[in-house]
């Protein structure tokens, strides 16, 4: 027995997985092993990455070889000279990269380089990888490739996934991130509604549906009553579209509904989710979204009861979707029509059972409707969200022939997604430069994309030009510069910041619009062509209300924009035009935010050593960004902080924000449906647009815990 | 002691705790209820198809070996538990954990079922029914189950819960930590969530037991566990030998298991048995073992297992004040 006990230690014998294991697991003086992870990172390299990279002697060989071998697309290269080549490989170089943490490195090589067709060996490093981002987004100019690299490199902007990945390869999918989908009230639109799914989410893309137009179950077809099945058929077909079409393998397709809280099936809708619903009507991989105006809230205001609208009778009655029209605005009237068949439900029921399904599934997200539209510079009508919650656009219905072929292309919705890493775009030299850089990046993405299999998408890009510029690393930021996340410093901090964003992103847009006399369609009936979206910048001065912010901004040499370059700006804008018809979405940044070494978006960390599952990863530890022993105090946990506090923080970057923030509500178990319930009242006052994901932390049972684990400490 | 208090009968108040203990864990148990069908299993398929097949043989049978011990547990173990009740509440938290051993069971049958044809199956069952140390397991644990000393079946069941389970569960640790099966991962990281409240309840439950006993019995019963202990050590390590040495995994497996021998003890308020470096857990394990719902995950993987069911309350007229 003796024996088989005394085995060897296995300490001197760790890999690179272990060793980044070692992050969450405090040594014997109670700290955290910061050291091991960097251990990791290196051990990662030398075990794996090095002697897994194919060797080219020089820069002529590696690309002719990526070329002939089809690795590389060719035409991106053929716009630069190759002294050009070289001068920007060399450039890349220069700045002697390395990854701050083990997730980053791992992260990288795992889902973003390039590897051989036989998935064995890589073919590029995290260099070459901007480089070919840089070469492809500056469409041929050398400046801006070179403009580019440097902001790409330093960190201080991150293209969104598809494009970080897509960039340059012969073999790839889309460089747009996200899609959204009208579905109108007829078999031609489900159906294409479906293989427009298949054909976005086989090219890489999150894929949002709005359900919202389709008759309920039991309503008549033909005038044959009873006849509908209503929407939870078509999520299933949906979802199971969503699991066949994948990216290459390279991640599984996604997708997410949306259904206004008046569409009779809501009930059914959120039931899906349910822990113990039938196998029948259960969504498992499929997000949901509701769409709540703020009549709704009143109704639960007042304890009354909420009327639900067939949406066939409404189109009816309208003559247009029911999505095109305000249930705010026309509900008295709609519940005084006899024309239209309405059931009821208690407006607080609605409101509890969303709260508990957001408990067992973290669904549904909510897009509060009236305010989305209050904001929308852009005329026409905002109903729905995307697969993050972050894109709000307006869109409009496509009409089909008896064949199935178009009668009339409308628009939908697609979105070219990237974030600046807020730290590091402080530390910029030239701010605005830093902002600008990061538009022309996402405006060529829009450039760049055509997706013919989508009609409404194609039309809809070519006449927005929309993008979205996201934010992360807020926290990080905030605790390195010792300021504690939802004070009144990290909110007044956000408050400028965005503020100062939202200035330069709509300066950029109009620089773009006058090199090339061109607007997004349909400008001039926007509120940016009247001026009225300047108002509340001219007519108001915006400045840090804490010395330590005003501080932060003079330190980091960033001018705060002024009355002055406001009324200057509107006057460019309502002459020349803006090319972009949305420019700002601050989306949840899970993968670029490791690579990028950042927090996610604007949110609070989940935990000071991040656990990260996803499917091609498994699980891996994170130490959140420039976290050491000496500073845990500024890293409180979003648990910690709660929901007031981010709320707070999300509605003062929410007021410079054109579209949406991914915003996550974080509770402790300790929570009731009623908390859940007083969050999504109070970020309704707030003005928060959209909430994303809602997450509750369950600790273990005390005595069940892992000994010595960082990630189970309170 | 149960007979006598069972000649009336009485409705379980819980508004009358005698052991609070009994509804907190009622609480949480009740609040971790999940269904197999939650976890997309189908997703861990091309995982599956990277196994070498000899992994995947292994995968197989240390499931098959899972099975058996929650179909132990759910049919016979956590009943038998049931009569030696000291209080309702208790009663009715063995109902709530053999109706989870049952669930756990029929959990792993969903995972063979996305994974492997009917013939593997099959095969991986023949092999459990085949295998000496498996079915020497479960004889020695189900004799104290039959025996006719209340403590002695809690101190069985707790070595069960927190010590024989997690050979097999070594397995799926290890693969996720490497990114493979990471769905399957989920589930099983589910039922140690169970597993682990399961394990500490019913060690908890052994020690208020244990403090009504005489010191003569106190020591005999302590004596009696490491016994045990070292009786189903020396068949694990057999077991586990015979399952993981084709992977070259057998020694790490051992740390893992004087890991967990050590957690069960401390679960009966025992002293560990092993020391500290030989039950150096690989880190990469021990992480992933953690039982918190706190990993962050996106929506293009699996659904998690961090969601719980809420508990409900009703909004009142001041929050709505607006």
């Amino acid at each position: 027995m003796e024996s088989t006990l005394m085995e060897k230690t296995q300490a001197s014998t760790l890999g690179y997985h272990e060793l980044n294991a070692m992050l969450n697991l405090y040594n014997d003086e109670g700290k955290i092993q910061f050291d091991k992870d960097k251990l990791a990172a290196r051990q990662y390299f030398l075990e794996h990455v090095n002697v897994n990279t194919v060797f080219f002697h020089n820069l002529k060989e590696r690309l002719d070889y990526l070329v002939e071998k089809e690795y590389y697309e060719p035409e991106v290269l053929a716009m630069y000279s190759f002294e050009f080549l070289e001068k920007i490989h060399d450039y890349a170089f220069s700045f002697k990269f390395r990854f701050e943490s083990f997730l980053g490195a791992f992260k990288f090589f795992t889902s973003y380089a390039m590897k051989t067709f036989d998935g064995a060996h890589y073919l590029e490093r995290f260099e070459h990888r901007v480089v070919m981002t840089a070469l492809v987004l500056a469409e041929g100019s050398e400046l801006g490739a070179m403009k580019l690299v440097e902001e790409m490199i330093t960190g201080r902007f991150q293209p969104a996934t598809p494009t970080f990945l897509n960039c340059g390869k012969a073999q790839r999918g889309e460089f747009v991130s996200c899609f959204l989908l009208r579905t109108e009230d007829n078999m031609e639109s489900i159906a294409r509604a479906i293989n427009s799914s298949l054909q976005l989410s086989k090219r890489g893309g999150g894929v949002a549906l709005s359900l919202t137009n389709i008759r309920e179950s039991g309503a008549p077809i033909k005038k044959i009553e009873g006849q509908s099945s209503g929407v939870i058929p078509v999520m299933k077909l949906l979802e199971d579209s969503f699991s066949y079409a994948n990216q290459l393998g390279a991640r599984q397709g996604a997708g997410a509904v949306y259904l206004n809280v008046h569409h009779p099936d809501i009930m059914k809708f959120l039931d899906t989710k349910r822990e113990n619903a039938d196998e029948k009507v259960r969504i498992k991989t499929l997000s949901l979204g509701v769409v709540v105006p703020d009549i709704t809230l009143e109704l639960a205001k007042n304890n009354e009861d909420m009327y639900l609208f067939s949406p066939y009778d409404v189109e009816k009655v309208y003559g247009v979707p029911f999505s095109d029209i305000s249930v705010t605005e026309k509900y008295q009237e709609m519940v005084d029509d006899a024309r239209i068949k309405k059931t009821k439900i208690k407006a607080r029921q609605l409101f509890e059972t969303i709260a508990e399904l957001q408990f067992e599934s973290g669904y549904p997200y909510i897009v509060y409707e009236d305010t989305v539209n209050r904001t929308n510079p852009i005329e026409g009508r905002i109903n729905m969200s995307n697969l993050c919650s972050e894109i709000l656009q307006v869109n409009t219905p496509t009409t089909y022939n008896a064949d199935l072929s178009y009668n009339e292309i409308g628009k939908d919705i697609s979105c070219n997604l990237g974030s600046m890493n807020i730290a590091m775009a402080m530390d910029s030299p030239d701010f605005g430069g830093t902002v600008e850089a990061a538009i022309r990046a996402l405006t060529a993405v829009s450039d760049l994309s055509d997706i013919e299999s989508v009609r409404s998408i194609q039309y809809g890009n070519d006449q927005s030009h929309a993008i979205g510029l996201g934010q992360m690393n807020l926290h990080g930021y905030l605790a390195r510069e010792r300021v504690h996340y939802g004070s009144e410093e990290g909110i007044d901090f956000t408050n400028i910041y965005f503020y100062t964003v939202v200035y330069h992103a709509i300066r950029a847009s109009n620089l773009i619009a006058i090199e090339r006399g061109k607007t997004f369609g349909n400008f001039e009936n926007s509120k940016y062509a009247s001026g009225e979206f300047f108002d509340k910048y001219t007519q108001e001065e915006w400045k840090p209300a804490t010395s330590r912010v005003a501080e932060l901004f003079a330190n980091a040499g960033i001018a705060i924009p002024t009355q002055a370059d406001w009324n200057a700006l509107r006057e460019s804008v309502m002459k020349h035009g803006i090319y972009n018809q949305n420019l700002q979405a601050v989306p949840p940044t899970g993968s670029i935010s490791y690579i990028n070494n950042s927090t996610s978006s604007i949110h609070p960390v989940a935990s000071k050593i991040e656990i990260r599952k996803e499917g091609k990863l498994g699980r891996v530890y994170y130490p959140a960004p420039f976290l050491t022993n000496d500073n845990l105090e500024f890293y409180d946990d979003a648990y910690e902080i709660g929901p007031e506090k981010i709320i707070e923080t999300y509605a003062a970057a929410t007021q410079h924000v054109d579209q949406g923030l991914s915003l996550t509500l974080f509770f402790k178990d300790t929570a009731t449906t009623r908390d859940v319930n007083k969050a999504q009242i109070q970020a309704w006052r707030a003005g928060i647009k959209t909430i994303y994901y809602v997450r509750i932390r369950q600790m273990a049972l005390e005595g069940t815990e892992v000994a010595d684990c960082v990630s189970c400490m309170l | 002691m149960a007979e006598t208090k069972h000649k009336i009968a009485r409705p379980v108040n819980w508004n009358k705790l005698e052991d609070p203990m009994d509804l907190e864990v009622w609480n949480r148990l009740t609040s971790n209820f999940w269904l197999p069908e939650k976890v997309p299993m189908a997703n861990d398929i091309q995982s599956w198809a990277t196994l070498r097949p000899e992994e995947q043989l292994v995968t197989m049978r240390a499931f098959t070996g899972l099975t058996l011990l929650d179909t132990i547990q759910g049919t016979v173990g956590a009943i038998s538990l049931i009569p030696d009740a000291v209080t309702m509440h208790e009663e009715a938290v063995y109902t709530n954990i053999s109706f989870m051993e049952s669930v756990h069971a029929k959990s792993y049958s969903s995972i063979f079922s996305t994974l492997c044809s009917t013939d593997e199956i099959e095969q991986a069952f023949r092999w459990s029914e085949e295998n000496p140390y498996l079915q020497k397991k479960a004889e020695i644990v189900l004799g104290y189950y039959r025996g006719d000393d209340p403590l002695k079946r809690k101190v069985a069941s707790t070595l069960l819960e927190s010590f024989l389970f997690y050979s097999g569960f070594y397995l799926p640790m290890y693969w996720s930590s490497r990114a493979k099966l990471t769905n399957t991962a989920d589930l099983i990281r589910l039922i140690i969530r169970d597993e682990a409240i399961h394990g500490y309840y019913i060690g908890y439950k052994f020690q208020k037991g244990m403090e009504q006993e005489t010191e003569a019995r106190r020591e005999e019963i302590k004596a009696y566990t490491y016994d045990l202990l070292l009786e189903l050590y020396d068949n694990e390590i057999k077991y586990t030998a015979d399952l993981y040495d084709g992977l070259g995994l057998t020694e790490d497996v051992k740390h893992f298991l004087h890991y967990n021998a050590n957690k069960a003890l401390m679960n009966l308020g025992f002293d560990p048995l092993f020391p500290r470096e030989v039950s150096q857990v690989n880190p990469a394990i021990l992480s992933a073992l953690s039982p918190n719902a706190d990993e962050n995950h996106d929506f293009f993987s699996g659904s998690g297992s961090s969601y719980v069911i809420g508990k409900h309350e009703a909004t009142s007229d001041d929050d709505w004040d607006f």
